[in-house]
């Protein structure tokens, strides 16, 4: 019956697309657009970056007895600016500090670690709370001024006491001076020892306790710069094998390469592609095969492409088809050139999986995302706007009129607001929790539990 | 933005310019299908020369681009017609088109054989060490695994034995103008080139063209670099080009007095001033396609050369 809870996966059998019901949270980050949106591996923390460089992390509350009815919101932990600002001398031209991409280490100790990169340096933080201080220390005073040696009377011990909770975030390692060209992805390792970032022509694979030196796994850059006909446009490592890992171009294929087999993985251990469809064959056929990422899901048995207007599931055993193609917004095939000229055909956006890998989502333009259910081969489409926000809103389906009589409610392929769009989200590993970038605003949806 | 209200009319109307690919050969479609590739043709070549960015452009967006300007060149080509714009000008071209025509069916290709010159991924010992990231920017990689011993320590830049002929002799003068680690690039090329069967002539013919072009040099990070070397790859578009329309005449030329000592670190001892003049005065024997920063100044020459025989001679 419509209305019931839950997210798509919950949707009824009967095939009418329900009406979900979400908690939401809205957070407004002030001047900067989201450029990455990543939850730990439990779930407990979430992390943005933003073209500003800053990282603003939330944290999920905890359950209280006090405040039942705010049991796993999301509010904001630590903020600290990741990277700043440089100017390349060599070429004249400035670096920019938005932070491309954010990920994780497993938690091993009280701290939490992350690695957030820009276009040339990937950084290692630690994240960590402080909640006592030390106290009564002789030489100096409470205010950390110096006290005259002369005025101590009494010697004593100093000792922690209890003060207000303070995170702090600590730069650990600075991994610079790897890159030529502008990195668009790093990976953690499942052995949680190395690492890899990739850039346009290459990918290198760092240890964590190393910074000044990496070693280079891939490299597609030709001998005559003017031969370039194809680029690294994302990378990941096999969520369990950690010699295993994967890395698409913009001509629309993936490599997967075993590390064991040679030092320099030039040649992969399996290429996926898909043969063009002639029927569909266009001046932009190339551009919008172009892969703006890739990802293994939780179970490794698969992996997840993006191109420009579709999402597609490969099963790792099979190269030559993907098993899966879900049409994300077809009905801009017809404006590939309109979208080529203003340059949103360029736009790269994320897709993810949902903790069981039964779910898959990714953004659209006009502030929409979609959902595809593997299962039920089910989708929905749905915006993030801070109209359909309010608190326990009901989450209504939206739908793009491609033609013919438009219906109440629907939305015509002309009146897309092609400059709000969602390119990052995130999923929780475990629960039905979402969280949308959209330009500067963050939303969460979670899946309400009556 | 898109969406209010179509302005462009080809966008409402033209079945032809969006979407799928009429066939050329239709004979009522084949006009709207000019006229598409024509459009797209313009839209691309704005995108690469217009755009002025602080931050360096997208590397994924100009190959891009600049793929479908060569697949639109292709196809005019074997169209046989022969525009100003895309006439292959004499020798020097057409091998470097044959260059993409080799170079691209060899990337597309399914079993995908890697990049790097034949010749070294074979002689890459499969028990070499991993390349450290910091001899990448060398450019020499065409040597370094042969030199490789233990991963951590880093190895030694080899040292490379310069071909005598008369490009690289060309190169040498080239040398005494600009950076040091140009000619080194330039000669690491040359013997990836030699070795790799392609024609040696094109990519020594268009590094020395990369000179002047500081603001998409390559930097190199920690050893000397390898010099402003040309990566944007609509250079090699460019020289297939005969620049005799507006597209260059206002082409800001401030940018390409490009002063040496800003580029290089260490090493390089024989920097000196040089001024884009000389440089096209060096470069000019050694290749009839113009150089691309220098076009304004060679237009300039030639236009002199005319102005003087008119007012001296006839």
């Amino acid at each position: 019956a419509p209305g019931r809870p839950g997210l798509v996966t919950g949707m009824d059998a009967c095939g009418s697309q329900a009406a979900v019901t979400y908690i939401v949270f809205v957070f407004s980050l002030p001047a900067d657009i989201i450029s990455t949106v990543e939850f730990n591996h439990t779930g407990e923390l979430l992390a943005t970056g933003d073209k500003g460089g800053r990282v603003v992390i939330f944290q999920r509350e905890q359950e209280s007895k006090n405040q039942p009815h705010r049991r796993g919101e999301y509010n904001v932990y630590s903020t600290f600016q990741s990277h700043e600002p440089e100017f390349d001398y060599l070429k004249s031209l400035e670096i920019e500090e938005k932070i491309n991409k954010i990920r994780w280490l497993p938690q091993q100790n009280a701290a939490y670690f992350l690695l957030s990169t820009n276009d040339k340096t990937v950084k290692l933080w630690k994240v960590s709370e402080r909640d006592k201080r030390p106290e009564g220390y002789n030489l100096k005073d409470e205010d950390g001024r110096l006290r005259d040696p002369s005025m101590i009377t009494v010697l004593r011990v100093p000792v922690l006491r209890p003060m207000d909770l303070m995170v702090e975030a600590t730069p650990r390692r600075v991994f610079a001076n790897a890159h030529t060209y502008h990195i668009n992805s790093i990976s953690v390792n499942s052995d949680y020892e190395t690492y890899m970032s990739a850039d346009d022509l290459r990918i290198n694979l760092w240890n964590f306790e190393i910074t000044n030196q990496s070693f280079n796994i891939v490299d597609i850059k030709p001998a005559n710069m003017e031969e370039l006909t194809e680029v690294i446009t994302a990378a990941e490592f096999h969520p369990h094998h950690c010699n295993t890992f994967v890395y698409s171009s913009s001509k629309g294929t993936i490599r997967l390469c075993d590390m064991r087999t040679a030092a320099l993985c030039d040649r992969h251990a399996k290429f996926f592609e898909e043969p063009e469809d002639p029927s569909n064959r266009s001046f932009f056929s190339e551009i919008i095969s172009s892969i703006s990422d890739v990802k293994f899901s939780h179970s490794g048995r698969y992996i997840m492409t993006r191109d420009y207007l579709t999402v597609k599931v490969w099963d790792l055993n099979m190269e030559n088809r993907p098993i899966e193609t879900y049409q994300v917004h077809d009905y801009l095939r017809s404006k590939l050139c309109s979208l080529y000229e203003n340059d949103c055909i360029f736009d790269k956006f994320e897709c993810v999986w949902n903790g069981s890998d039964s779910v898959i989502m990714t953004g659209s333009y006009n502030n929409f995302f979609r959902m595809f259910d593997r299962n039920t081969k089910r989708d929905v489409t749905l915006e993030a706007s801070r109209e359909n926000s309010k608190p326990r809103a009901i989450l209504k389906p939206r739908k793009v009129c491609v033609g013919g009589k438009r219906r109440k409610d629907e939305i015509s392929v002309d009146s897309l607001d092609f400059s709000k769009k969602i390119l990052h989200t995130a999923w929780h590993p475990s629960e039905n929790i979402i969280a949308v970038a959209a330009t500067n605003n963050l939303y969460i949806f979670q899946d309400k539990v009556n | 933005m898109l969406g209010k209200g179509g302005k462009r009319k080809f966008d409402e109307h033209e079945d032809g310019l969006e979407g799928k690919v009429v066939s050329p050969t239709d004979g009522p479609s084949k006009v709207s299908y000019t006229l598409q590739r024509q459009t797209i043709f313009n839209i691309s070549l704005m995108k690469l020369y217009n755009h002025r960015p602080l931050t360096e452009p997208s590397l994924q967006k100009t190959v891009l681009i600049n793929n479908m300007l060569r697949r639109i060149q292709e196809e005019l080509k074997q169209e046989g017609s022969l525009r100003p714009m895309f006439v292959a000008a004499s020798q020097p071209a057409d091998p470097l088109s044959d260059n993409f025509r080799e170079a691209q069916p060899a990337f597309s290709h399914l079993a995908s054989p890697p990049l790097l010159p034949a010749d070294f991924v074979s002689t890459m010992p499969l028990e070499s060490c991993l390349t450290p990231a910091s001899l990448l920017e060398d450019d020499t990689f065409c040597t370094s695994p042969a030199v490789q011993h233990d991963g951590p320590t880093k190895p030694p830049p080899p040292a490379l034995q310069p071909v005598k002929d008369s490009f690289s002799s060309a190169l040498d003068e080239i040398e005494e103008l600009c950076p040091a680690p140009t000619s080194a690039e330039a000669v690491a090329a040359e013997s990836a080139a030699d070795d790799s069967k392609a024609q040696p002539g094109e990519s020594n013919i268009h590094k020395p063209e990369g000179l002047p072009e500081s603001r998409t040099a390559e930097s190199k990070l920690m050893d000397p670099l390898p010099g402003n070397f040309e990566i944007t790859a609509s250079t090699g578009f460019l020289t297939d080009l005969t620049l005799d329309d507006i597209l260059f005449a206002d082409i800001d030329t401030s940018m390409y007095d490009f002063d040496p000592c800003t580029s290089a670190t260490g090493a390089a001892s024989k920097m000196a001033p040089v001024s884009a003049d000389e440089l096209l005065k060096t470069l000019a024997p050694y290749s009839s396609q113009p150089v691309t920063p220098n076009q304004p100044f060679k237009m300039d020459l030639t236009e002199l050369d005319h102005i003087m025989e008119v007012l001296v001679g006839s």
